[in-house]
């Protein structure tokens, strides 16, 4: 579904991206882990457009989005969803419009269909008595859930998450996390998540790949990754408590 | 020997750094010309879209009518500034009752466009900079490049739209409280009758120095948005460079108006 061939990006006279190989799967949710700077968001900006390659091709489905402008990088985008960081909602609107901008502006849809799409997706995430809130009068965890609903309201064949959990509480962090797994359970929807959160990354990652200094150096499954005798990935796990025989279950 | 090198060496860095920054302004001319221009070519969604339509008049309310305070006390205090000095030098020739002619000539053709470009400036550049520069920083303009919409059309058109239209009308309401002012001071100060001042006023006025004025502030409306704009959707770093954005975009913005307005003034009037 996405693959990066021999895509390298340079940044400041620093590798960001060196050389990286990568093959996400239809339907899996892969995760990117690694260090801070290891150039995990920027992997999901090459994925979306926002950043392009020094070298290499990134495609998505058979597009080529290294070499897409206009329309053509429109119609790829168009397949997916992106969560950012902080939500990025406008605003100038509140949660339901917020929700509905994607179909106002590209869509020929009635007012009242885009309204019932809003609150059946306002619904999934757990909002749909916050229709009319400002983004400022909720929380980060409900603003991050704001920006999944207006992620898959067009319905995406992939959706990105940028730090879905990061500030959050570790209850609304699992709530997240739930919201994550259903995208692909229920929905088929294919998910890269960036994220620091090991527990995250163990519950709802199908494959998880070890980012560091902008080379993969490890790609396994949760099982795997736990088994890894790779110094820097146990190093990340020895960090967050995190031990081969140590008390961690997945959480489904 | 090593002399004749080391001033070859710097003759060489001075020439390299002219051409860099050459180059950077250049590119930076070039970039806020086709941003200009794609904005100028998504002003057809006005007609097919009534979020656009009405967003542009959201705008228009808040640029112009939120605008008409500051404005109203500027431009009659500059009438009323011009026709004082003005009246007492021609006070000195017993021809004060030109007063009415120089201030209503001033105000047309300069002084109602270029105080009406710096408050806009000031206030609206400085808002548009703020607000899209927190929305770069925050990457809500990201977010919009994301669902594929054009942050050009959604953002800057109907920004562009909003002061194409109200920065003329401001700058005639500028002056024509600037002349008002004016007569006011003439009345009160040199002696001179409402009659002769408005009648000598527009012995000399002409409908050129109006629709001159009201180009030069169109162009200044165009200049102030596209500045704010293109500097803003450039910001980076939090909150430190969303400050720099917006004064560089008020700084850009006032040279513009100062440069721009001498040259559409020797354009139409030599």
């Amino acid at each position: 579904m996405i693959k990066f061939e021999q895509v390298t990006t340079c940044l400041s006279g620093r590798n960001i991206l060196d050389d990286m190989n990568l093959h996400v799967k239809k339907g899996e949710t892969l995760v990117v882990l690694g260090p801070s700077g290891a150039g995990k968001s920027v992997t999901l900006k090459h994925i979306v457009g926002l950043m392009r390659p020094d070298s290499g091709h990134l495609f998505i489905g058979d597009d080529d989005i290294t070499v897409a402008f206009g329309d053509n990088l429109a119609r790829i985008r168009d397949r997916m969803g992106f969560l950012f960081q902080g939500g990025a909602l406008l605003a100038w609107l509140n949660v339901g419009e917020n929700v509905a901008l994607p179909l106002r502006e590209k869509t020929q849809m009635r007012d009242d269909e885009i309204l019932d799409l809003v609150h059946e997706k306002l619904r999934l995430v757990g909002l749909e008595n916050d229709f009319d809130k400002s983004p400022s009068e909720i929380s980060g965890g409900m603003r991050k859930r704001v920006s999944l609903a207006r992620a898959i309201v067009m319905t995406p064949e992939v959706v990105l998450y940028d730090e879905p959990t990061s500030g959050l509480d570790p209850v609304t962090s699992r709530k997240i996390d739930e919201l994550i797994d259903d995208m692909r359970a229920k929905l088929g929807v294919t998910s890269v998540v960036v994220t620091h959160d090991l527990h995250s990354a163990l519950s709802i990652g199908t494959r998880i790949a070890m980012l560091y200094n902008g080379k993969i150096i490890e790609l396994s499954t949760p099982e795997e990754l736990l088994e890894s005798d790779e110094p820097r990935v146990r190093e990340f796990l020895d960090a967050q408590y995190i031990t081969k025989t140590g008390p961690w279950e997945r959480g489904r | 020997m090593p002399d004749k090198v080391h001033s070859e060496h710097i003759s060489m860095g001075f020439f390299a750094w002219v051409g860099t920054a050459s180059l950077r302004i250049l590119r930076i001319v070039g970039e806020s010309m086709m941003v200009t221009f794609e904005a100028f070519s998504y002003m057809r969604y006005l007609l097919t879209s009534r979020r656009a339509r009405a967003e542009t008049v959201r705008l228009m309310y808040e640029m112009g009518i939120c605008s008409l305070g500051v404005i109203t006390i500027v431009a009659a205090f500059t009438g009323m500034i011009l026709a004082l000095q003005t009246g007492i030098e021609l006070q000195k020739f017993n021809q004060e009752k030109l007063v009415g002619a120089a201030v209503l000539v001033s105000m047309l053709r300069e002084m109602g466009p270029f105080m009406t470009g710096l408050i806009l400036a000031a206030s609206v550049g400085s808002a548009i900079a703020a607000q899209l520069g927190t929305m770069a920083v925050s990457e809500e303009v990201a977010a919009l490049e994301v669902m594929s919409i054009n942050p050009v059309r959604y953002l800057i058109m109907p920004r562009l739209a909003a002061m194409m239209f109200v920065t003329p009308l401001l700058a005639l309401y500028s002056s024509a409280l600037g002349v008002g002012g004016g007569a006011i001071v003439a009345n009160t100060k040199l002696g001179l009758g409402f009659y002769t001042y408005f009648d000598w006023a527009l012995r000399f006025a002409d409908t050129k120095d109006m629709w001159v004025g009201g180009f030069k502030a169109w162009l200044f409306g165009v200049l102030i948005t596209m500045i704010a704009c293109q500097v803003s959707l450039a910001a980076r770093n939090g909150a430190v460079g969303v400050g720099l954005a917006t004064r560089r975009a008020v700084v850009v913005s006032f040279l513009a108006i100062l440069i721009v307005g001498y040259f559409v003034t020797s354009l139409f009037y030599q």
